[in-house]
């Protein structure tokens, strides 16, 4: 288990998270330049913390109280760097073998074919670094920092320079792999999508603290504030009040579209009628009416863009008197209602998907 | 007569390989902790490690005859153990090493902050000592860098006059090195022998040049001062 508790003053802001993580694969997300790589460095012993102390399964790493501050040699942290940093004047057998030359010369064989093979890179132990893809480099770097066998796995950005089909293979191999190797893992993100596919717990970074941390399941349902309502991808939030609580049911009042919300929610005794409350929806989760009806409202298309199943629109409700709040839907190009530009439509708002949360 | 000749040649060879072996680790191992140091005072010694290349080479050997003339600091002391240096062949060898140094400490220098931390950072975490690091990682990606402070720190040995006759003296067949020698032959009017020994340095220099390019050519394409 990784404890980590970390504090460094970076320029324009602090770093100050703290979190657990057992044996699963914690995903950091957040916008660049929030301190998530610095965190990685932290825990690895790249970097020294101005405060704090980590944890890693049992063994003290760094305790600025007791002055403890192991080097990363003695720390057992495998890290995946995001250029991957392969040694290039070495072979790819070689770049693996290099943590592990106190074994015997057979072990050492032995283990870089085992880690070569479940990385998919076995015809390539000859090669050198520059003679391979950008994919391929990612898999030996993720070899070699297996080689050690580590205690946890750091992996920074792993896949932001590959083109999506190998991508998602890879997040695949990685998904195996991470069952198969049962131990800790933090990935670093920036993509929503790869974190919550990757990761079974989330950290939401936010200019150098976390803002949340849990479940992904959890984060994504009940995003704590409009930030992480944001960054987790509910592109439309509204301002509202609560005006009638009926579990599990919750009614708010949108003051922009002087409109009734109905929402399904299991936050209902949370809530006090007259609480200011911010009303969320993902754009996949809009739908489109033929007839009128609760959570339905008029609206006017003001821009489609066409993707490769669904449609992205950004509506304008009607009872909007301000007209600056837009609902942005993606409608799945399945679906039987067809609308053009500058049309007017019923948009569907379903209770069970909207997300209420306490301002 | 013949050995007359050619005793400059064998005084600057000697000369040339042991001082280039000193500045080759000396400069090395001064570059890998500068490259690394961020105290204070790190333009102060770097300004001192470099001041021997911006001063006239008469300078520093009159520097050099201060600290290690009978009167001087370091004289004194080789003097308890019963050694003088001046106008001894060692003279030839320290006045070449403080000349070169410089240009060894800066390539090198250059060439280490040139290597990628991330990919020493990596062998950090993979476990292997700042020793280790610095043989298996550093210097191998640093090498073209490294090769080339040393062939310009061979040069400036090979090439050293000032410095040398300061502290070294014009003592044939013991401390006369062929720049020096070639001086005090057209002195005395002896042109042949200035003109032999040109020859001679002439053939060495151009050979040399000529097997750096061959190896240059033939050596993997990495980054670095010589493959620029």
């Amino acid at each position: 288990m990784l404890k980590a508790r970390i504090k460094r003053a970076l320029p324009g802001f602090d770093l100050d998270v703290e979190f657990e993580l057992n044996r699963e694969l914690l995903a950091v997300l957040g916008p660049s330049g929030s301190g998530k790589t610095m965190t990685l460095q932290c825990i690895a012993g790249l970097t020294r913390p101005d405060e704090g102390r980590i944890e890693l399964n049992g063994k003290v790493l760094f305790d600025s109280a007791s002055g403890i501050n192991l080097p990363p040699q003695r720390r057992k942290v495998g890290f995946v760097f995001q250029n991957y940093a392969l040694f290039p004047h070495m072979t790819v057998s070689e770049n693996v073998a290099y943590s592990i030359r106190h074994l015997t010369s057979s072990e050492v064989t032995e283990k870089v074919e085992r880690l070569l093979n479940i990385m998919n890179v076995s015809p390539l132990a000859g090669r050198y670094p520059k003679q391979l893809s950008a994919g391929q480099q990612q898999r030996v770097a993720i070899a070699r920092a297996l080689a050690p066998d580590p205690e946890v796995l750091l992996l920074d950005e792993p896949f932001s320079a590959l083109d999506s089909q190998l991508k998602e293979r890879l997040e695949l191999e990685l998904l195996a792999l991470q069952r198969e190797y049962r131990g800790s893992m933090l990935l670093v993100t920036h993509d929503l999508a790869e974190g919550y596919k990757l990761g079974s717990q989330i950290a939401i970074y936010q200019a150098g603290h976390i803002a949340q941390c849990d479940t992904k399941q959890k984060v994504f349902a009940q995003p704590v504030n409009r930030t992480v309502a944001r960054l987790t991808g509910v592109r439309n939030l509204m301002d509202g009040t609560v005006s009638r609580i009926e579990s599990p049911y919750v009614w708010v009042h949108i003051s922009a579209w002087n409109a009734q919300l109905k929402v399904l929610t299991s936050q209902g005794s949370h809530l006090a009628l007259n609480q200011r409350v911010v009303v969320g929806i993902r754009p996949e989760y809009v739908e489109l009416k033929e007839s009128d009806g609760e959570n339905v409202f008029s609206s006017r298309i003001l821009q489609s863009v066409e993707g490769i199943s669904s449609v992205t629109y950004r509506f304008h409700v009607d009872a909007d008197q301000q007209a600056k709040h837009y609902i942005n839907a993606a409608i799945s190009k399945s679906s039987a209602i067809c609308v053009k530009d500058g049309q007017t439509c019923l948009l569907y708002l379903p209770p069970e998907h909207l997300i209420v949360i306490p301002e | 007569m013949a050995q007359d000749y050619l005793s400059p040649l064998w005084i600057s060879l000697r000369t040339v390989l042991t001082a280039t072996c000193i500045t080759f680790f000396m400069g090395i191992a001064a570059a890998r902790w500068m490259a690394r140091y961020s105290g204070r005072l790190k333009s102060v010694v770097d300004g001192l490690f470099i001041l021997p290349m911006v001063l006239p080479p008469t300078v520093v050997g009159f520097g050099l005859l201060l600290l290690f003339g009978s009167h001087g600091a370091l004289g004194k002391l080789l003097l308890s153990i019963g050694a003088t240096v001046v106008f001894s062949w060692w003279a030839t060898v320290i006045a070449a090493v403080v000349m070169a140094f410089p240009l060894m400490y800066m390539t090198a220098k250059g060439a280490f902050e040139q290597v990628e931390p991330n990919i020493q950072d990596a062998a950090r975490t993979l476990g292997a000592s700042e020793w280790r690091v610095f043989w298996t990682v550093t210097l191998p990606l640093a090498w073209p860098g490294v090769a080339a402070g040393t062939v310009l720190a061979l040069a400036r040995t090979l090439g050293e006059f000032g410095a040398t006759l300061m502290l070294a003296g014009n003592i044939p067949g013991r401390t006369a090195t062929i720049p020096v020698a070639i001086y005090f032959a057209i002195q005395a009017g002896d042109n042949r022998q200035a003109l032999v020994l040109v020859a001679i340095v002439l053939v060495f220099s151009f050979s040399a040049l000529i097997a750096i390019g061959y190896w240059k050519g033939r050596a993997p394409k990495t980054r670095g001062f010589l493959n620029n």
